[in-house]
């Protein structure tokens, strides 16, 4: 059955574009070739084994790494040809959630969360207390507002960060792993939260995220890449019946096979100083 | 071969640097407009990197004046010359000890806590957060630390002076008996404001912006580990002593 939500491959209003992306870091070959629609208005997951780019993908979404070749358009825009100022003003429309949440650790919860509003909008301070207390609330965090970051445990600093990163009601958010150090309530929570968003601002969401069935409960799409390449496209349900390499080992979370669970490496009796055995991997 | 090869890339890694280091002050400047949108952020860094690091300041140069005061006044006596300490002394330090060492110890305190802020600030992703809201960190977090350094350094610098002189003042006059008048008048017909005194200031301004951009690039382009953080915040203090005491004598060479 396909989930009536699922966007057809062929949309064409896709608020971001990759076309062509090849990407190397430090001489290892992190893209090749990739290409991939995020459409408007809809959750997109990215997925796939650690070390294939995930976070990479969306840093050059972002603007914060370019790739060595090919395009990114968001909203229309060519990311890698953007100057600086045209840079900041497409950034202006895109919330980010930091893996390691990145709020400012000289200020208060409520200054983090104000910060985007202090630096680019004139507004009362009274409206401006509201709109935080109103992103706070939402990820459950109001009565924190006076804490510091250093007083809040890990699960409590993503939530400020997505608090910070929904602030200013961009059209585009992007997520790094946030479901990492979430308790199943504070989990459950956020699932809501970006369903909601989602559904009533409309606002665009990518994940990057391995907790596939929290994932599955609320991404219309999503992709698998492995390889430098995206292996996989499609709702949540088709991505786990697909018959693409490495499908069931990566989501059946099976050690080793296509997906390898152990980097490349000299052979593990030679590390260890032992004899070679016959036939030894 | 390898010791054929290394030292072109170390000369080559020096000027790369270098290089990195005027492109980066070249950005600081053009973003000094947008930085003044955040003037608050400006006063709390000249309050952090000067009135935090005045008590230090003006120790030393107490101590420093007294040293002189007694070093001159011995030598000065030899030749029944101890009517001149007041101008020795404040000579040598507007000229010279004051911009020099209040900038080697705001190097040691200012400099490092710089460097380690923006360090830090790096290695938790708090700069590249800052990108991701387009809040460019060069306006938010290195201009307004490279204008403080600008600022704090000449005031500083003035504390320093005042401090010696008044340690001067105590040895030579309270406790080895040279006339009170003698010292001040002395002092005040053989200082020039514009020569002497305001000779300190450039000087000063100077090594506060050198101080303060090194002190800025190191923390700016430091590895984003706790290794990488160490390493920038001990350049930033070698680099700062280099430099400080290198262009002294430039600038002396064309302020005389």
């Amino acid at each position: 059955m396909t989930d009536p939500r699922a966007p057809t491959p062929n949309s064409t209003d896709a608020i971001v574009q990759v076309r062509g992306v090849r990407t190397v870091l430090g001489g290892k070959p992190i893209f090749d070739n990739i290409d991939m629609d995020i459409p408007r208005g809809r959750i997109t997951a990215i997925m796939g084994p650690s070390g294939t780019g995930k976070t990479t993908l969306l840093r050059h979404i972002t603007g914060q790494l370019m790739p060595d070749a090919g395009e990114i358009r968001v909203d229309g825009q060519n990311v890698p040809a953007l100057s600086r100022d045209a840079l900041f003003a497409l950034r202006e429309r895109i919330g980010y959630l930091f893996q390691n949440s990145a709020l400012l650790t000289d200020f208060s919860v409520f200054e983090n969360v104000a910060f985007p509003l202090r630096q680019h909008l004139q507004l009362p301070e009274e409206l401006v207390r509201n709109i935080v207390l109103t992103k706070l609330q939402a990820v459950g965090l109001r009565g924190a507002a006076d804490l510091m970051p250093s007083e809040l445990s890990g699960g409590m600093a993503r939530r400020v960060a997505l608090a910070r990163a929904i602030i200013r009601d961009p059209t585009l958010i992007l997520y790094d792993e946030p479901f990492v150090g979430l308790d199943p309530i504070a989990l459950n929570q956020v699932l809501r939260l970006i369903r909601t968003l989602n559904e009533t601002l409309g606002i665009t969401s990518v994940l990057v995220a391995h907790e596939f069935a929290a994932v599955a409960r609320i991404a219309d799409l999503g992709y698998r890449i492995a390889g430098g390449k995206v292996v996989a496209r499609g709702t949540p349900a088709e991505l786990t019946r697909g018959d693409a390499p490495g499908t069931k080992k990566f989501f059946g979370g099976e050690a080793d096979g296509p997906v390898p669970f152990q980097y490349p490496s000299r052979d593990y009796a030679a590390d260890l100083g032992f004899p070679a055995t016959a036939g030894a991997a | 071969m390898n010791q054929i090869r290394k030292p072109p890339s170390m000369i080559g890694d020096a000027l790369a640097q270098i290089g990195a280091c005027g492109l980066f002050l070249v950005q600081i400047v053009a973003a000094i407009p947008k930085s003044l949108r955040h003037v608050v952020e400006t006063i709390r860094q000249i309050w952090f990197v000067g009135a935090m690091s005045l008590v230090i300041i003006m120790t030393c140069g107490l101590f420093v004046g007294m040293v002189l005061g007694l070093q001159l006044y011995y030598v000065l006596s030899i030749f029944g010359g101890t009517a001149a300490l007041g101008t020795v002394v404040s000579l040598s330090l507007y000229r010279e000890l004051g911009p020099v060492v209040a900038a080697l110890l705001f190097a040691g305190r200012a400099g490092t806590s710089i460097t380690a802020e923006i360090g830090l600030m790096r290695a938790t992703d708090q700069l590249a957060a800052m990108e991701m809201m387009a809040v460019d960190p060069i306006a938010y977090v290195a201009a307004p630390r490279f204008l403080a350094g600008l600022v704090a350094m000449p005031l500083l610098a003035c504390a320093f002076n005042a401090m010696g002189i008044f340690g001067a003042h105590l040895v030579g006059v309270n406790w080895l008996g040279l006339d009170n008048g003698t010292f001040w008048s002395n002092m005040t017909s053989g200082v020039d404001v514009w020569k002497d005194v305001m000779n300190g200031v450039w000087k000063s301004i100077a090594f506060g912006g050198v101080v303060a951009l090194i002190a800025v690039f190191q923390g700016y382009t430091t590895a984003p580990t706790s290794e990488g953080v160490a390493y920038a915040t001990t350049r930033t203090v070698v680099f700062s002593s280099i430099v400080v005491l290198a262009l002294d004598f430039v600038m002396t060479a064309f302020l005389m």
